[in-house]
C-alpha cells in the first residue's frame, strides 16, 4: 500500500513535471493555425481538439536564463516552452522563438494548417485531412506525408516531397520549388487535370498522361506537360525551375 | 292533275330528242288522253309556224353595223364581261384557295412564332449565359478573397472561364500576383496573366512585380514574359536586380540573355 501511494505520488511528480515542459492551447473557435520557425518544423496529429507543444529536454531553460524572458522577432515567449502563441480572430498564430531547436508540434488531424520556415528549417508534416499551406522560404525542405489535400507548398533550394492519401477534393494543389526537386506520390486512380513545369530540370513519371490535344495535334513539348488522368479532376500543379519532378503511383 | 300528263315532254318529242321508252309512254298515253294530244297538235303547229315563217335576214349593211356595235359594246364593258364567268367558274377553286391561304396563314404564322419564340429563347440563354458569366465574375472575385490557398488558387484558375477577361478580372488578378502572401497563389496568378500580355494593366503589372518580388521562381518566369514580348520598361528594373547582391545568380544569368533580345 504505502508503495502503490509512491507510485502514484511519482506519477503526479511526473506528469506534473512534464506539463512545465509541455504547452496546450484550446483550439475552439480556430479556423487556422499558422506557424512560423527558422528552424525544424514537425507537425503531428493527435486525438484532442487542442494545439499542444512538446518542450525538448535542452530547451529547459538555462542556468544564465532563469527569471528572464526569451525575446525573438515575433513576440516574447508566453508558453514557458520558446514559442510565442497568439490568437488573431479565428487564427492561432504560433511563432518559434529560438533559432537552432527543432519544434514538435500536435494538432487535431481536420486542422487547417499554414507553417512556414524562414532560413534552414525543414517542414515535416504527417496524417492531417484538412487544408495545409507550406512554405520553406529559404534553404529548408518539405516533407509532406499521408495527407488529402488541398495543399499549396514551395520552397527555394530544397526538395519538396509530398504523398497523397486519397485526393477528392475540388480546389487545387499547387507545389514548386526553385533549385530543388519536386516529388510526389498518388494513388494510380486519382483524377486530376495536371500541369507539370520545369524549365531546366527533367519530368518522370509512371502516369499514363492523356495529353492535352490542339486541334488534333498533340502537345511535344518536354518542359511544360498538360494532361489529364483517369478522365480529369483536382488541378494538380507541379513546378520546379531548376530541379526535377517525379510523380509517381502509390 | 297536270302531274299525269307529259306536256312538259311534249317538245322534246316533237324534237324527236326522246330515249325509245320514254316515247313510248308518251305514244301511248296520247292514244288515250285527249287534252294532251290537243296540245300536242297545236304545238305541231306551233313549230310548223315558226319553220315556215320566213326569218328575215338583215342585210349587209346592218349586220355589220350590228357586229360593229357589238363589239364596241363588249370592248366598252371588259371587266364585267371577263370577272362574271370567271367568279361563276372558279366558285370551288376559290373555295380551294381561301383554304389554302387559311392554311398558309396558319403555317405562317405558326413560324414566325416559332422564329420569335426560338429568338426570345436566345435571348433568355444570352441571358442566362451573361448571367452565369456575372455569377462566375462574382464567383472568381470572391474566390480570390478566400482566406485558403487553394481557393484563392481555385478563384485565379476561373479564368479560364474567360476567353477575354474585362479590367475588373485583370486588376484583381493583378492584385493577387503583386500582393498576396501566399508564393503559390502569386506564380498561379502570374501564369493567368501571362495569356494576356497585350493588355497594358498586365505590362504595368509585370514591371512592378519584377522589382516587388522576391521569389526567384516568380522573378525568372516574369524577366522570360517580358522579354518574350520585349517590354522596354522592363530594362530599369532589370539592371537593378542584375546590380543586387542578393539575386540569384541564375535569374542574373536569365537577365543578361534577356537584356539584349529587348533592344
Amino acid at each position: 500500500m504505502k508503495q502503490l501511494t509512491l507510485i502514484l505520488f511519482a506519477l503526479v511528480i511526473g506528469t506534473s513535471a512534464k506539463s512545465q515542459t509541455d504547452y496546450a492551447q484550446s483550439l475552439s473557435g480556430i479556423e487556422w493555425v499558422k506557424i512560423e520557425s527558422k528552424s525544424d518544423i514537425i507537425l503531428k496529429t493527435h486525438s484532442s481538439d487542442e494545439l499542444l507543444i512538446k518542450g525538448n529536454r535542452n530547451s529547459e531553460t538555462s542556468e544564465r536564463a532563469k527569471g528572464l524572458k526569451l525575446v525573438g522577432e515575433g513576440g516574447s515567449d508566453n508558453t514557458h516552452v520558446g514559442f510565442y502563441v497568439v490568437q488573431d480572430g479565428n487564427t492561432l498564430i504560433v511563432k518559434s522563438l529560438r533559432k537552432n531547436d527543432e519544434g514538435k508540434i500536435y494538432l487535431p488531424k481536420n486542422q487547417n494548417i499554414s507553417v512556414k520556415s524562414t532560413w534552414h528549417g525543414d517542414i515535416e508534416i504527417d496524417g492531417f485531412s484538412g487544408e495545409i499551406e507550406a512554405d520553406a522560404e529559404l534553404n529548408g525542405s518539405v516533407d509532406i506525408l499521408n495527407i488529402n489535400g488541398p495543399l499549396t507548398a514551395n520552397a527555394l533550394n530544397g526538395d519538396v516531397t509530398v504523398t497523397f492519401g486519397k485526393v477528392k477534393q475540388d480546389s487545387p494543389i499547387s507545389i514548386y520549388t526553385t533549385n530543388g526537386a519536386v516529388d510526389v506520390t498518388m494513388p494510380s486512380n486519382t483524377p486530376s487535370d495536371l500541369a507539370m513545369n520545369t524549365t531546366n530540370g527533367d519530368i518522370y513519371t509512371d502516369f499514363e498522361l492523356k495529353r492535352e490535344e490542339k486541334n488534333g495535334l498533340k502537345s511535344v513539348s518536354g518542359r511544360k506537360v498538360k494532361a489529364t488522368i483517369n478522365n480529369g479532376g483536382v488541378n494538380i500543379s507541379l513546378k520546379s525551375t531548376n530541379g526535377n519532378i517525379y510523380l509517381r503511383k502509390k | 292533275m297536270k302531274n299525269n300528263h307529259f306536256s312538259d315532254l311534249l317538245p322534246d318529242y316533237l324534237d324527236n330528242m326522246l330515249s325509245d321508252s320514254d316515247k313510248q309512254k308518251i305514244e301511248q298515253h296520247l292514244s288515250s288522253c285527249i287534252q294532251c294530244k290537243l296540245e300536242l297538235d297545236e304545238m305541231k303547229l306551233l313549230f310548223n309556224a315558226f319553220k315556215s315563217d320566213n326569218v328575215s335576214v338583215p342585210s349587209e349593211r346592218l349586220s355589220a353595223k350590228f357586229e360593229a356595235a357589238l363589239s364596241q359594246e363588249k370592248s366598252a364593258i371588259p371587266k364585267v364581261v371577263s370577272i362574271a364567268p370567271k367568279k361563276e367558274k372558279s366558285n370551288w377553286a376559290s373555295n380551294l384557295l381561301k383554304v389554302a391561304a387559311s392554311v398558309a396563314l396558319l403555317v405562317a404564322s405558326f413560324q414566325v412564332g416559332r422564329v420569335i419564340q426560338s429568338q426570345k429563347n436566345n435571348q433568355e440563354l444570352i441571358v442566362l449565359q451573361d448571367e452565369s458569366l456575372q455569377f462566375k465574375q462574382a464567383a472568381m472575385l470572391s474566390l480570390m478573397e478566400n482566406q485558403s490557398a487553394s481557393k484563392r488558387i481555385q478563384g485565379v484558375n476561373y479564368i479560364e472561364e474567360f476567353p477575354n477577361p474585362d479590367e475588373a478580372i485583370v486588376k484583381a488578378l493583378a492584385n493577387r500576383l503583386l500582393n498576396d502572401e501566399n508564393d503559390n497563389v502569386r506564380l498561379n496568378a502570374f501564369e493567368a496573366l501571362s495569356n494576356f500580355t497585350a493588355s497594358e494593366t498586365v505590362k504595368a503589372a509585370f514591371i512592378n512585380a519584377l522589382e516587388k518580388e522576391k521569389n526567384p521562381s516568380i522573378q525568372v518566369a516574369i524577366i522570360k514574359a517580358l522579354v518574350k514580348i520585349q517590354e522596354k520598361k522592363a530594362i530599369v528594373p532589370m539592371q537593378k536586380l542584375l546590380e543586387q547582391e542578393d539575386t540569384q545568380p541564375f535569374i542574373k544569368k536569365e537577365i543578361t540573355e534577356g537584356l539584349p533580345k529587348i533592344i
